[in-house]
Formats: C-alpha cells, sequence, structure tokens
C-alpha cells in the first residue's frame, strides 16, 4: 500500500518535472515563455483605482487629461504619417530577411477608432463629465509574439457593471454611483493564459472604479 | 544525582554537597584569577599546605587521628558517614564548560553576531513592512529566518565538530574503574576505589596503582615508582620508619596515582580525592591559565577585520543612502544585504574542518590533537622543550659499546637489532659473552617465542634486561644455555657490594671445575682482579694495561654511559671439586685475583628516527631544547647523538677544557651549546635565564625537576616563542598547560598529563611531533588560501549592492543568492584547498612570526578584494547587463531605473525595444541577473579556485591534478549551480531560474583573465622576490643567473654572499659558470650552518681557480664543492 503511493507520488513528480520542462498548454520551455501579453489600464492611477466625483470637475480633469496625452500618438494624422494600413486578419510581419527593414511601421490603430472614448468630440471629456467614465485598456508591446493563433482575439471586462463593446476602450455607460466596481478585463484568446497566479496583469489588469455622484 | 562526563575521569557519583562545594572552590579560584599572580601563590600554598604530620606518628596515634583499627578497619558505617562528608576519592574533574555554554558561544561567536543583527533588522523591517502593508513584507520575514537558520545550524556544525573531537579524547582515555582492597567490618574487602575514606586499612601489592595517599603500617619489600609524581625514575623504596621530615621525602608515605613496582604493603588512607597531593598538584595545573592559541588569535583578527570592513561599508552606504534620499527602512534592508555580502558566513565552518581534517591526519602519525586549534600551533612552535626519556630516546637500556681486548667496539642500538656487526671472533668475546649470559638473574617471561627480542617482556632491572636481551641476539637461546652450566651459587647485586657474582658448572663434561663469574662498578671489579684476559689468553694487570682500563672507562663513562665491568675466574678443581658446597654469606671462595675480561656500556639510545627529526626541526628554524631528570653527562651525550647540541658546538666548558683555562675566562658568546644542571637553575634569577635561552642555541636542561619545567616554559615564552612542551608525569601538567602546546605522552603519560596536554603522542616519538609541526605549517599555508578564495567573491557580492543603491539598477544579486554561494557552491572547494600539497619545503622555512605573518595580512586582503575580487565583479556585471540586454534593456536604460523598476504601479514598464514589461515579468527577469550573476562567480571561483592552490609556483609546476580534491570541489561547484537553476528553478522563494545556457559561459574569458593574471603575478614574484616575500631557506639557489631563489646571492668584497635563513642543505640549479673570476668564493652566513654537521653543498660550479666555501666567520665548510 506504502508502496503504492510512493509510486504515485513518484509518478506525480516525474509529470510534474515533465510539465515544468515541456509544458504545452502554455508553451513553457523549462518554466520559461516566450513572452505573455501583460494588460495595463488608462488613465492609469496610484492603484489602479479610478474615483471621481461627476460634479466636482477637479476630481477627474486630470484623467482627462491623462488620456489626452496619452491618445496623442493616436491621432489619425501622425498614424498616417507614421504607420502602414494593415490587411485585417493577418499579422503583419516585418522581418529582416537580407537587408535591415528600416524603419519598421507598425500597424495603423487610429484614435477616431475608439467612438466615444476618443475624445475627440466638442467636449472631449471621455464621458467622465456625464458619470460614463472610458477606461482604455492597453496591451502590452512584445516583440515576436504572435497573439491569438491569427484568431481575432477580444477583452471581456467582468464586473458588477454593465460594460460596453469589449474592445480596446472600455466605457462605462451607466456604473452605479457611489459605489466601488472592481473591475477586471481579460484577454480572451487561444494560447493566452490570463491566470498566472504570480503575474496580476498577464492577459488581465484589474482596478477599481467609483464613480461619486452628490 | 548522576552525572556523566566525557573526559579522562569517566563516569563519577557526586551528592549536591559536592557539587555545591566544588562551585563555591571555583569561585575563590576567579576571586585568585582577578587578583592575578595567583598561580605562584597558589605554588607557595601547595608547599605550605604540606604541614602532614601522619609520617611523625606511630601507629596507635594514627589509629585514634583516624578512629580506625588496624586489625579490623572502619565499619561500613563509620565509612559510609566519612563518604559523606569528603566525597568519593577521584579526583574533581576540571570544571568542564558546560555544554549549552559551548554551543552558545557558537551561537555567538565569529561572525554570528553581525548574522544575527542583519536577522534582527530583517524582522523589524518586516514588522514595519506588514504594518504598512507593503506586499512583499514577508520577504524580510524569509530572509531573517534563513540568516537565523545559517547562524545555528554553522554554529550547530562547528559544536558538533568541537564535540567530535573531544569524544575522541574521552573515549582513549576512558579509565578502568580501579579496585582497592580494603579492610573494612574486619573483613577484606575489594571496593571500587573511589569509595575509600580517610582511616580505611588498604593492602596494596606489587602492580598496584596506589589508589589514595597511604600512610605505611607494614610493609614487605615495597617499591613504588613515583616518576610522575616527582620525576625521579627509579623506583624508591617503601617502608614503616619515618625517615624523612619532608612528606615528600619520607619512606612511609606512598602517593595517590603513583604505582606499587614490587612488594607488598598495608597502610592507613591519610587523604583521599582532590585533597591528594597528586589532587593539589592537579587543582594547580587547573589554575595555569590556558591561552588562546594562536589560530585563534588569528582567526579573531580576520573576523575583526572582515566584520570592520562589512560594517564601515555597511554604514557608510547607509548613510548614503539616506542621504540620497532612499526610505530609512530600504537603507536598513540594504544595510542587511552588505553585510550579508561581506561575511563569509561558511567560512569558520571550513575552517573547522580543515582543522578536523588535518587533527584526523595527525591522528593517523600518533599525534592525538584534543583542541583543534592546536593542529595549527604545532606548526607555528619555535622552541620544542622535549623530554629525554621515551620521547627522544626508546626508554630501554641497550648494550652500546664494549671493551675487551683493549679495544672499544661499538655495538648496534637499533630498535629492530636481529645480529650485532662487531667481530666477534676473539676468544676474549666467548668468555666475556658467558659472563655477560652467565651473571645475570633477567628472564624472558614465557611464551614470547614468536616475538622479535627486543619486544619481549623481560623481568629484571634494565641493565639485566639489555644484557639478556644482548646476548639473546648474539648467542641465541640464553636460557639453555643458562641450564647447560647449572648456577650453583648467587650474590645478587647490593649497593654495598656494587657487585654481582654466581658460580656454574661449565658446560663442557671433561671440565669439572666452577667457574666464577662476577659483574659490577668497573672500579670495584678491576680492583678484584690481577689478571686480565687479552685475546683470551691471561695477562697480569700492570699499571700500563690498568691505564687502558680507565682510558677505555672514561671515554664511555664520557659517553654518558652506564659502565659495566666483567671478571671471571676458573676455581681450581683440586679445592673446589664437584658437588662442592658454596655458602655464599661466609663466601668460602675467592673474591679477588680474579681475572678482568671486559666492560659493557649501556645506554637508553636514542630513537633511530629522532636525529633525522631533529634536524628537520633545524631546518625549520625550530629550538629543541632539552629537558630530562638525568645526569648531564648522559644528557649531553644523548642531546650530541640525536643533534640536539651538533657536532660542531661546544659549551663554555668544552672551550675552557679545549683552551684549558678556567670556565670564567671562556668568551660565554662563543659558546653555542649550554647543558644547564637543575641545581644551577635553581639559584638563577629570571634574568639570567632569559640570557642562557637568548644567548645559546643548544641547550640541554638536565637534573631538572618536573616543577622547574614550568620556569623553562615561562622563560621561552618570555623569548615571544611558541612553545611545545612534551611531558608524562604528573607534575608536569603545570608546564604543560603553560606551554602554547603541551604534548603529552600516550604510552608512558600520566592522566593529569594527558588531561593538561593540548595533544598526546600515541607512540612517544620526538619525530611525531616533527611531523605534526609539518601538518601544522601546512594547514596554516592551505586556510590562508582557503580565505584568500572565500574572500575575493565578496567582492562580486558586495558591489552589486553598492551600484544598486549608487546607479539605481535593477538589484542585480539577491541576499539569499548570496548565501547559496557562500554556504553552497563555495564550501567544498574551500575546504579541498586543506587537501593541497606544500608548495615548497615548509620545513625549511622558520616559524611564523606570531606578531608579523598573520592568516590574513593587508597583501592578501588587498590582492583577494581589489585585484581578483575587482575582475570577478566586472566578469558577473558583464554577465548581468548581457542577459538584461538580451530581454530587451540596455545598459543605458537600466541607470536610474530603481524606483519605476519596483513599483508595482506600473504593468507597462517600456524597454529599450519599447516592449513593455508588467512588474512579475521584470521581477522575473531580475531573478534571472540573480542566476546569472550567480552563475557567473560560480565559473570564476572555479578560476579563483584554481589559482588558489598556489602562491608562489606556477600551477603547472604544482600539478593541476595532484591535489584530486580540488577537483571533487571544482564538479561540486557546478554540480550544485547546475542544480540551483535547472532543478530548483521553478521554486519562487529561492529567486532562481532555469538560465539560459548561453549565459553560462559570458563569465568564462573573465575566468581564463583571472587565471592568466595570476599566473603572471606568480612569475614577477618568482623573478623579483621582494622583502615581502617570506624567506626560505636556500635550498635551491641559481648561480650566474638572474634568478635567485628563494635565497639570494650578493656581491661583497670577498665573494659572493648568500643571504638566507638556516638550512642544511644548499643546492645551486644551475650549473652555469660564475664569468667573474675574481668571485670564487661564496661566503654563506653562518646562519645557514647551524645543523649538525656540515651544510651540504652540491650542484655549484666555479670558472677555474680555486674554489671554496665559507663560512661568514672565515672557518672554511667545504672546499671542493665541484658537482
Amino acid at each position: 500500500m506504502a508502496r503504492d503511493k510512493e509510486k504515485r507520488s513518484c509518478g506525480q513528480v516525474v509529470a510534474e518535472w515533465r510539465e515544468f520542462l515541456w509544458d504545452p498548454r502554455t508553451r513553457r520551455f523549462l518554466g520559461r515563455t516566450g513572452s505573455s501579453w501583460g494588460l495595463m489600464i488608462r488613465p492609469c492611477a496610484e492603484g489602479l483605482d479610478v474615483t471621481f466625483n461627476v460634479s466636482q470637475s477637479q476630481t477627474w480633469l486630470q484623467y482627462v487629461r491623462a488620456l489626452h496625452q496619452f491618445l496623442e500618438p493616436y491621432n489619425d494624422s501622425v498614424q498616417a504619417a507614421r504607420n502602414a494600413a494593415c490587411p485585417a486578419g493577418r499579422y503583419n510581419e516585418q522581418p529582416d530577411d537580407s537587408v535591415p527593414n528600416y524603419p519598421k511601421r507598425a500597424c495603423r490603430f487610429n484614435r477616431s477608432l475608439l467612438g466615444p472614448c476618443a475624445g475627440l468630440g466638442p467636449h472631449g471629456d471621455y464621458g467622465y463629465a456625464s458619470g460614463q467614465p472610458c477606461v482604455l485598456v492597453k496591451v502590452n508591446r512584445v516583440i515576436n509574439f504572435f497573439p491569438g493563433k491569427n484568431k481575432s482575439i477580444n477583452i471581456v471586462c467582468a464586473a458588477k457593471v454593465n460594460y460596453t463593446q469589449p474592445v480596446v476602450a472600455v466605457q462605462f455607460p451607466n456604473a452605479t454611483a457611489n459605489v466601488d466596481h472592481h473591475v477586471e478585463c481579460r484577454l480572451n484568446a487561444a494560447g493566452l493564459r490570463t491566470d498566472d497566479e504570480r503575474d496580476k496583469f498577464a492577459g488581465r489588469v484589474a482596478f477599481r472604479l467609483r464613480i461619486n455622484r452628490d | 544525582m548522576v552525572k556523566k562526563r566525557s573526559d579522562v575521569y569517566s563516569v563519577e557519583i557526586y551528592g549536591t554537597k559536592d557539587l555545591q562545594k566544588t562551585e563555591i572552590e571555583d569561585e575563590e579560584e576567579k576571586h585568585k584569577d582577578s587578583k592575578g599572580n595567583k598561580k605562584k601563590k597558589k605554588a607557595e600554598d601547595l608547599k605550605k599546605e604540606l604541614d602532614l604530620d601522619d609520617h611523625r606518628l606511630n601507629t596507635s596515634e594514627l589509629e585514634k587521628k583516624y578512629g580506625t583499627s588496624i586489625d579490623k578497619g572502619l565499619s561500613s558505617a563509620r565509612a559510609a558517614e566519612i563518604l559523606a562528608r569528603d566525597g568519593p576519592n577521584a579526583l574533581t574533574p576540571p570544571k568542564a564548560t558546560p555544554e549549552i555554554v559551548k554551543f552558545l558561544k557558537q551561537m555567538i561567536g565569529g561572525f554570528s553576531i553581525l548574522l544575527w543583527i542583519g536577522a534582527a533588522f530583517s524582522w523589524i523591517s518586516f514588522g514595519i513592512q506588514l504594518a504598512q502593508e507593503v506586499d512583499s513584507a514577508f520577504d524580510n520575514l524569509y530572509l531573517g529566518v534563513v540568516l537565523a537558520l545559517v547562524v545555528i545550524l554553522t554554529g550547530i556544525f562547528a559544536y558538533y565538530q568541537e564535540a567530535k573531537s573531544t569524544n575522541i579524547m574521552a573515549s582513549f582515555s576512558k579509565m578502568i574503574p580501579q579496585q582497592a582492597l580494603v579492610l573494612r567490618d574486619a573483613e577484606k574487602k575489594e571496593l571500587p576505589a573511589d569509595q575509600l575514606v580517610v582511616g580505611d586499612i588498604v593492602e596494596i601489592k606489587g602492580g598496584d596503582r596506589i589508589p589514595a595517599d597511604i600512610r605505611l603500617i607494614s610493609t614487605q619489600g615495597c617499591k613504588v615508582d613515583n616518576s610522575s609524581l616527582t620525576g625521579e625514575s627509579e623506583p624508591q623504596s617503601r617502608s614503616c620508619e619515618f625517615t624523612h621530615e619532608n612528606p615528600l621525602e619520607t619512606r612511609n608515605i606512598a602517593f595517590y596515582s603513583t604505582t606499587c613496582v614490587e612488594g607488598t604493603a598495608t597502610g592507613i588512607v591519610i587523604n583521599t580525592g582532590d585533597r591528594t597531593i597528586i589532587g593539589r598538584i592537579a587543582s594547580l595545573a587547573s589554575g595555569v591559565g590556558n591561552e588562546k592559541t594562536p589560530i585563534a588569535i588569528e582567526i579573531e583578527h580576520f573576523v575583526y577585520l572582515v566584520a570592520g570592513v562589512a560594517i564601515s561599508i555597511g554604514v557608510l552606504f547607509f548613510i548614503i543612502s539616506v542621504s540620497m534620499r532612499y526610505k530609512i527602512l530600504d537603507s536598513i534592508i540594504f544595510l542587511i544585504g552588505i553585510i550579508v555580502a561581506n561575511v563569509p558566513e561558511g567560512l569558520l565552518a571550513t575552517v573547522t574542518v580543515s582543522l578536523s581534517l588535518t587533527a584526523k591526519r595527525m591522528a593517523k602519525k600518533n599525534c592525538l590533537v584534543k583542541n583543534l586549534e592546536a593542529v595549527e600551533t604545532l606548526g607555528s612552535t619555535s622552541i620544542i622543550c622535549s623530554d629525554k626519556t621515551g620521547t627522544l630516546t626508546q626508554n630501554r637500556m641497550t648494550v652500546a659499546h664494549l671493551w675487551f681486548d683493549n679495544q672499544i667496539y661499538s655495538a648496534d642500538t637499533s630498535e629492530d637489532q636481529t645480529t650485532q656487526p662487531f667481530d666477534q671472533s676473539s676468544p676474549s668475546w666467548t668468555a666475556l659473552s658467558k659472563i655477560v649470559t652467565l651473571c645475570n638473574r633477567a628472564e624472558f617471561r614465557p611464551g614470547q617465542e614468536n616475538l622479535p627480542i627486543m619486544k619481549r617482556v623481560v623481568v629484571g632491572d634494565a641493565s639485566e634486561t639489555a644484557l639478556l636481551k644482548f646476548s639473546e641476539v648474539i648467542l641465541g637461546d640464553v636460557m639453555s644455555i643458562r641450564a647447560q652450566n647449572r648456577k650453583v651459587a648467587e650474590i645478587p647485586f647490593n649497593s654495598t657490594n656494587k657487585f654481582q657474582l654466581s658460580i656454574h658448572e661449565t658446560d663442557d663434561p671433561h671440565d669439572k671445575r666452577f667457574l666464577l663469574v662476577m659483574k659490577g662498578a668497573p672500579e670495584r671489579i678491576l680492583e678484584r682482579c690481577s689478571t686480565i684476559m687479552i685475546n683470551g689468553k691471561e695477562e697480569p694487570l700492570d699499571s700500563e694495561k690498568a691505564e687502558a682500563f680507565q682510558t677505555a672507562y672514561m671515554e664511555l663513562g664520557g659517553m654518558g654511559e652506564r659502565v659495566l665491568g666483567f671478571c671471571h675466574l676458573y676455581l681450581p678443581e683440586n679445592e673446589f671439586p664437584e658437588g662442592f658446597q658454596f655458602d655464599t654469606d661466609s663466601m668460602n671462595f675467592p673474591t679477588s685475583n680474579l681475572c678482568f675480561v671486559g666492560l659493557l656500556s649501556m645506554i637508553d639510545p636514542p630513537r633511530s628516527t629522532v636525529p633525522d627529526a631533529v634536524s628537520k626541526c633545524r631546518s625549520a628554524g625550530i629550538k629543541v631544547i632539552m629537558v630530562t631528570g638525568d645526569h648531564p653527562i648522559t644528557a649531553k651525550a644523548i642531546a650530541k647523538s640525536v643533534g640536539i647540541i651538533s657536532a660542531t658546538s661546544e659549551t663554555v666548558e668544552d672551550i675552557a677544557k679545549r683552551l684549558n683555562i678556567p670556565v670564567e675566562q671562556v668568551n660565554r658568546r662563543e659558546a653555542t651549546a649550554a647543558v644547564v644542571n637543575g641545581m644551577e637553575l635553581k639559584d638563577m634569577s629570571s634574568e639570567q635565564l632569559d640570557e642562557i635561552l637568548r644567548g645559546h642555541s643548544e641547550i640541554v636542561f638536565a637534573r631538572t625537576s618536573p616543577q622547574q619545567k614550568l620556569i623553562i616554559v615561562e622563560g621561552c615564552q618570555r623569548q615571544g616563542a611558541v612553545v611545545a612542551v612534551t611531558g608524562d608525569g604528573v607534575n608536569d601538567s603545570p608546564a604543560l598547560k603553560k606551554a602554547d602546546i603541551g604534548i603529552a605522552m600516550g604510552i608512558a603519560g600520566s592522566d593529569a598529563a594527558k588531561n593538561a596536554a593540548d595533544m598526546v603522542l600515541l607512540d612517544d616519538n620526538f619525530a611525531s611531533i616533527v611531523t605534526g609541526v609539518e601538518e601544522g605549517r601546512l594547514i596554516f599555508d592551505n586556510l590562508k588560501k582557503t580565505i584568500a578564495y572565500t574572500l575575493t567573491k565578496n567582492i562580486a557580492e558586495l558591489c552589486p549592492f553598492l551600484i544598486y543603491i549608487i546607479a539605481s539598477i535593477p538589484m542585480p544579486i539577491g541576499t539569499i543568492t548570496i548565501l547559496f554561494i557562500d554556504l553552497g557552491t563555495d564550501i567544498i572547494p574551500s575546504v579541498a584547498l586543506a587537501y593541497e600539497k606544500a608548495e615548497s619545503d615548509i620545513m625549511n622555512r622558520r616559524p611564523r612570526n606570531k606578531r608579523k605573518d598573520r592568516l590574513v595580512n593587508q597583501q592578501l586582503a588587498v590582492y583577494s578584494y581589489l585585484q581578483i575580487g575587482i575582475m570577478q565583479s566586472v566578469g558577473a556585471f558583464v554577465t548581468y547587463f548581457t542577459v538584461y540586454a538580451e530581454q530587451g534593456f540596455l545598459p543605458s536604460t537600466l541607470l536610474g531605473v530603481r524606483v519605476d523598476w519596483e513599483s508595482n504601479a506600473i504593468q507597462d514598464f517600456e524597454d529599450s525595444y519599447g516592449q513593455q514589461w508588467t512588474k512579475y515579468q521584470r521581477t522575473y527577469l531580475q531573478w534571472t541577473g540573480y542566476t546569472a550573476f550567480f552563475v557567473s562567480i560560480t565559473i570564476q571561483q572555479v578560476a579563483d579556485l584554481i589559482i588558489r592552490k598556489t602562491r608562489r609556483n606556477s600551477i603547472f609546476r604544482q600539478g593541476l591534478f595532484r591535489n584530486k580534491v580540488i577537483w571533487v570541489g571544482i564538479f561540486s561547484q557546478i554540480g550544485i549551480a547546475l542544480i540551483l537553476t535547472y532543478g530548483l528553478g521553478h521554486v519562487t522563494a529561492l529567486n532562481f531560474t532555469p538560465l539560459r545556457f548561453q549565459y553560462w559561459f559570458v563569465a568564462v574569458p573573465f575566468a581564463i583573465l583571472i587565471w592568466v593574471y595570476d599566473e603572471i603575478r606568480k612569475l614577477l614574484i618568482r623573478r623579483y622576490p621582494g622583502r615581502g616575500t617570506s624567506p626560505c631557506c636556500p635550498s635551491a639557489l641559481t648561480n650566474g643567473s638572474e634568478e635567485h631563489h628563494p635565497g639570494r646571492l650578493k656581491n661583497n668584497s670577498e665573494g659572493k654572499e648568500l643571504l638566507g635563513p638556516a638550512c642544511s642543505e644548499i643546492k645551486f640549479i644551475s650549473t652555469r659558470a660564475n664569468p667573474d673570476k675574481e668571485q670564487q668564493v661564496l661566503l654563506v652566513p653562518r646562519l645557514f650552518l647551524n645543523s649538525p654537521g656540515e651544510p651540504k653543498v652540491s650542484g655549484l660550479t666555479f670558472a677555474s681557480g680555486a674554489r671554496e666555501v665559507r663560512a661568514d666567520n672565515g672557518a672554511v665548510v667545504n672546499k671542493e664543492v665541484n658537482v
């Protein structure tokens, strides 16, 4: 009996080791992985805590300003000048075959795509003034990383609130006021882990949102 | 209460009362300690306290005094009462330090205290961070726990090592409980000796150990061996008479722990346990403080040095980091890191292991070391005060010379003689051998036929034993010869006659005459002779022949030998017919007008290995002083034969005799040797003794009492010498304690001596001390290497913290990772250095000067820290930056990023390629950095290990593969690193990550650089030996070329002069001719010539003309030095 137990635990150890050497699930070799995607939000507040009072503009103006600044490089004009228009549904690879391919051009990502969260309107307040704040979920840039295995990627934000289109920009149109909302956004794509115990930002991001109304 | 003690006194039972008393006594002793000069006072006390008057009392007074009865003894009840009052009859073992104190000492000694401080800081910062709810708070808790564990484990390890070596001693010296025959309740009982009480009537017989101090009341031919007490080697007879006022001299007292050699005796116990004379001396010995061993001083010095560096760098950077606006808490954490990086956590354990390895090796060579640190003390010894009997000599009389036919013959005195080489064809020898064989009462114990003759046990006194063995070797079966020559009458030796006589029938059946044989003091024998045998013929003993006898007798006596004369007489058949009744009382036979046959002289010959060992000591710069209770002539003779007094040197008396002037007129400076009599020593002031010790290089103290040994030891220590002392008697124990290293004799030594000593010589052989010295010196050299090796990587561990603080880069190496180097990869290699063979002949070097030749000196520290250490740090940082660069962080982007890098809020930290990193990804990269840093230190430590094998010689000369353990070390180092990185790489707490394989090789060029750099350094040192190099004997010199190693040749007006310390052999490697014809005289400092005989000079060639080697005092040493 004891022998069996020992054998099983021994087998387990071997299995664990094998998994450590090569984990097909995460495609990790020796515990390493090429990379994983990190997620981050904008506006990036201290402690990932977006709290403001709708009626007091000074509480949210900082967020608006931060988003303006962040989105500057995404202006359509800038994107058109710097980046290339890519066909959809394909990785935009720019290999250095024999001659260095320089400057490399990333795919265009126009600010206008963000719609109500583009902050381009006359108010340009990203919905903060009306208590429908936009939070941008940003995906870290990782070189030589092909996420999603040629399948489309979406982001799911689960919280105790309703949420709009799961795109890069998340707007909270009718979040309950004066309540803490713990929001977690996850990348939803094939082969991407979003449950790494140690890295709380691998393929996901969690933040607190609180809209105060007087 | 039963207390088990692991010391020489085995298991004893104590009443609580007794324990309390001991404590009080100890307190008193401490009190005396604080007052100082307690020892002298105690020695005087000892003499005063001997106010025994029991030897003066008669039997009935004694009975009354002790409430006992000679016929009935004590009643059991009374005995139990006294036992309860006085305690058991056993010496209180020297108060052993309680185990828990020993353990705690290990816990706080050395660097432990620093690490405890580190642990405490870790816990404090954990507490603060916990209160502030910082995520990483627990890291500090773990770090504190790890540091505490490190201290506790290394402490336990050191304690275990210490205990193990103590246990060897305990098991070695465990005594069988002694029994005593006691009269109690009018019955004879066998009781354990420790149950004896004052007033008990005990019986002793030959072979017993005296169980207590005893006043004898009846004796029969009782003799005791008091040598362990008084140093007298001859057995002393004991009787009931009061013969001397001094209780130590009177015959009617037998002392505890001495042995009864022969006869029987009955006596009253007058003192037991610690109140016996021996007990008092033993407590005197325990009063002599134990001084710190040289290696303990060295290690302390080293600990202070490193701790000083650690604390000052730590505090400096604490101030810097505070003034750079780091938080106080962060600064404290840096401080911990700096301390951990600076402290070589594993080193003290390594030193302990190295010492115990050497101790083991020494035990194999018959040196049993009680105290690990004593291993090295022996190596730094500069004076050995050695006993003569048994240590330098074989401790058995042996026939050394014979004189017959007007000629002196030498006999073989070696330990394993099987034949005698001298000419045995003369008929005189036949006659002499017959007397030697027959006029002898000694006999072999039966049943030893298979043993070599020299090893057989003999019943009989020392001279007779020598003669018996001598004749057995030459003639074969002595017992059958004696049987064939039946003994018909005998007068044994006595001190009034000074002769021994026996009458035998002859083995020739046709010769019916009786043969009278006689031996004794030569002058007494000669008096009784009228003829002398020359070549088998009796010739009249005229004055010329008598003078020849005198000359021979003086010559043999002058060699310190005990001379015996032999003569015989064939009794005329007509006067003494067959069956004649000889009466030894009326002496009805002639005892004069005999025929003198020859002389035999005996000596306790030196052990055959001793002369070599003494000359080794000389070339090793160790002064050997003989301290003996023996007669000065004998002492001097043995000293000469073993080389303690070299062939060429003279004492003041010798010079006086040679120049035929009074002793007072001799220039004392000219005499290199001195033989000091114990009587002279008694009247000497310490200044006079100092002058003798300083002024003479070869000293023999003869007729000294064991107490004077202590004076001599103190004198030597006043000269700043590290003194080793041998001893066996109880009275030697104060000297053994006082000496820097006390060496007790394993065979002849008393328990008290073994107890007081630091080392026990299992074979009682002086030569074993020399092998011990060699091991001791080797371990000192090797510990230097170990320390240099260990210190080097401290810089590579420290730099990361400093640069982290100043340049704000991501942390290059973690505190836990450092511990894995210090206590993981580095341990086996540093122990392996203890197995390194000596670089050059370490026995041709002077003993280290304990004030100058430190274990860790500035040179070693600077070279390790600032040269190799810095190179290692550079190598490790290159690896670090390589890893970061390959992952996306170019070195320039790393500067000043610390705050953002460590911020939990930043999950999209951008690298040089614009990649963005979450906090965890950055931490993981940081751990990869730790691992890479760790691996590159490990790789470079391999090179460090290899270069540390030697300190002067090229590695290629030392041989890379001679010390196999080094390779075990290298493989273990790499093996442990592989296991840590790939095996434990997924254990988060350890901060290791499975490293990309190529990162292992980044530091390899630096490792090679370290090796090449060090080889160049060694080459330069060999080429240009400056003052910094330790002086070596120029056993190898090159002549004519620039390379003067290790001695130096200096030109002077007369020729070339050799500079360097003492040695017995000068060898020139190069035979290249000296082009300068003017310089054809080589001046050798007298220093070189202090070995017995002339130094051998070889390998030297001069171009042409006269060639000579001269001592710088002008004496020509060696005229022909051509090879």
